[in-house]
């Protein structure tokens, strides 16, 4: 992260989303939409003063922390460890922003006089030869599946929040406490919470078996608490993970082989986990007094729209579709746009670390190279029998055609056009011709397949 | 129909046993055989091998093949490796057709003579179809010597600095204010337990 942030070569754009992408491989033109953070990042030095003195003592859940603790309007992210490390003014929590009335005392507390409320949005424009899409994950909400009963009381938490709990940067420094301040004496860890499930996900999510471990390990190692882990099958495939297995096993962890079934909080606030133990082929019920849910990795939410933006397609379960499964796994079917990490599909740290290197490989393979070859399997204009109509124009789906307003044709951006023929098929006057999909070509094709020899 | 007289060279791939378990091969190259202006038909057990593109290279200088048709997998597979082969042997590389004999024909369909009939009409679709091919060159263009990397968790990161350190220019965007994504959230990771950031 440090390495990324200070790095010469690398320009970062936080709190920035990209909004527009046109161009093809090799040139690439993007634009990118910078929030305004309400703080001059040159003079800010990150000390945190403007937080301190942030009237919005109330604040707003912190999403650093998931959900855990709260933070005020005026913050610096990641409860303080941001990079870069610069405070944000949350325009949709500060009281000045929204409504208008405030003392502004993070201005008056700022020693730098870095807080500038007339920030306004910037769009920057750049120029890139190749795109790497790394968007990532989102965990399941475990709302969607009420027999867990998550949020019906503070004590049954997600794999997520119980990570907080465990961090030194975390709201209990790293404690791991329920909600009444105390140490834990038995904990339910829940496997598979929205993957392997037909009413959530089909996949298997690859990374829960695994931090459900760590997650017994440190409850074990911190509390000492008995920790009943309910899962179906443990999937420990990468290396040195089946020895963690059989470390957690040794440290007196309970394995119950059975998906839990139902978290039930009763009215006294006691909360039970009821499962079938299919080892033994009995129901069973523990009372426990904290539940970890081990949440899916989904899709992001807004992956629809970043597919449309970069011209990238998604598999059954949502995730990026790559080119090719084995011999493509980085590539999509637009060129010099590569994946990197899940936003492809589910993995764990060492997985996405190899798959996001390999991807930067190949982008520095067509950076190195220096020169993109363009495929001539191209739609080509006879511009005399183009009549200007510009039916092809509005068609085609990679707005490869443009129309010559002096000769008063259709022309088409061979590098845009990926030979698709909508415009072909389309075009009133035949005056768009498929290469390499020529009529007579596909004719011959046809006749030959359908008549009988 | 173009000047020269087409001289049509048919491969039919075994692909070990993916097509010859269901498709009668030797059946395919023989009807291959017979079909006009094909000068040779030949079967490999695996066609993608530096043998079986030793045999088509021979071919075409040898036989003087002016067209090639390759009837083995989907072209997402090995078009550009055949492709090639015809550029290593001074072949324009688009007087090529492949017919996809295995995912179209051998994956998907049990009976035996019907699998065979499938993918003699697919040859013969290829065949017909590779006369009227013509020549084509792609062009080559700059490419702007910069990435952008969309995303700044462990994979955006991890690529931004692998790109970073060979020496070219990367615009790292990142939605939050801080890098890092769900990494920076985490304790500590399997199995080592090491710390995250």
């Amino acid at each position: 992260m440090m390495d990324a942030g200070r790095h010469p070569n690398i320009t970062l754009l936080t709190y920035s989303e990209v909004t527009e992408v046109s161009g093809y491989v090799g040139h690439f033109q993007v634009k990118v939409r910078q929030r305004p953070r309400y703080v001059n990042t040159d003079l800010c030095t990150g000390c945190g003063a403007c937080a301190e003195a942030c009237v919005f003592k109330r604040g707003v859940p912190n999403e650093y922390d998931a959900g855990l603790s709260r933070r005020r309007a005026a913050y610096i992210p990641n409860n303080g460890q941001a990079v870069p490390l610069k405070a944000v003014i949350d325009d949709q929590a500060c009281l000045f922003l929204t409504r208008g009335k405030c003392t502004k005392a993070c201005v008056e507390a700022c020693p730098t006089n870095a807080i500038d409320f007339t920030q306004k949005e910037q769009i920057i424009e750049l120029n890139v030869g190749t795109i790497l899409v790394a968007t990532g994950f989102e965990m399941f909400d475990p709302r969607r599946l009420p027999a867990y009963s998550y949020g019906k009381s503070p004590d049954i938490i997600d794999g997520l929040q119980f990570e907080r709990l465990s961090s030194a940067t975390g709201p209990t420094q790293g404690q791991i406490l329920t909600s009444k301040g105390e140490k834990p004496r038995r904990v339910a860890i829940i496997h598979c919470v929205g993957s392997r499930d037909e009413h959530a996900n089909r996949y298997c999510s690859r990374i829960c078996c695994m931090y459900a471990l760590k997650h017994a390990h440190l409850v074990r190692d911190k509390t000492g608490a008995e920790v009943f882990e309910f899962y179906m099958d443990i999937r420990a495939f990468g290396k040195d993970y089946e020895e963690f297995y059989q470390r957690v096993q040794e440290e007196g962890v309970y394995f119950v082989r059975g998906r839990g079934a139902e978290v039930v909080v009763h009215n006294d606030g006691r909360i039970q986990v009821k499962a079938e133990n299919t080892t033994l082929g009995i129901p069973v019920e523990i009372d426990v007094d904290m539940v970890i849910l081990e949440t899916a990795i989904e899709p992001a939410r807004d992956s629809d729209k970043v597919a449309a933006m970069f011209g990238v397609g998604r598999s059954a379960s949502g995730f990026f579709q790559e080119a090719h499964p084995k011999l493509r796994p980085f590539h999509t079917n637009t060129n010099g746009v590569f994946l990197a990490g899940t936003c492809q599909a589910p993995k764990d740290v060492p997985d996405t670390v190899a798959h996001a290197a390999a991807a930067a490989s190949e982008a520095l393979a067509l950076l190195s190279r220096g020169e993109v070859i363009i495929s001539p399997t191209t739609a080509v204009v006879d511009e005399e029998l183009c009549s200007g109509c510009k039916t092809c124009i509005a068609l085609c789906p990679y707005s490869a055609i443009t129309f010559d307003e002096t000769a008063r044709v259709a022309r088409v951006n061979e590098a845009l056009c990926k030979g698709c023929g909508t415009c072909v098929a389309a075009c009133p006057a035949e005056a768009i011709r498929a290469r390499h999909f020529a009529d007579e070509q596909i004719l011959a094709e046809l006749q030959a397949l359908l008549v009988s020899a | 129909m173009p000047n020269e007289e087409p001289r049509i060279g048919v491969y039919v791939c075994h692909c070990g046993l993916n097509i010859a378990a269901t498709v009668n091969v030797d059946e395919v190259v023989q009807y291959a055989g017979s079909l006009p202006n094909v000068v040779v038909a030949r079967s490999h057990r695996y066609t993608c091998s530096e043998a079986g593109q030793e045999m088509i290279r021979q071919d075409i200088r040898q036989l003087g093949l002016n067209r090639v048709v390759v009837a083995s997998c989907s072209p997402r597979m090995h078009e550009a490796t055949f492709q090639n082969v015809l550029a290593s042997a001074g072949l324009n590389p688009y007087f090529f057709q492949m017919a996809n004999i295995r995912e179209h024909v051998s994956w998907v369909v049990k009976d035996p003579v019907q699998a065979t009939e499938k993918a003699k009409r697919l040859v013969r679709a290829a065949v017909s179809r590779v006369r009227y091919h013509e020549p084509l060159s792609p062009r080559r263009e700059d490419v702007t010597k910069a990435a952008l990397v969309v995303g700044a968790g462990i994979a955006g990161i991890q690529a931004a600095l692998t790109i970073a350190e060979a020496g070219y220019p990367v615009y790292l965007v990142e939605k939050q204010p801080s890098i890092g994504g769900h990494m920076a959230q985490l304790d500590k990771t399997f199995p080592t337990l090491d710390c995250s950031t």
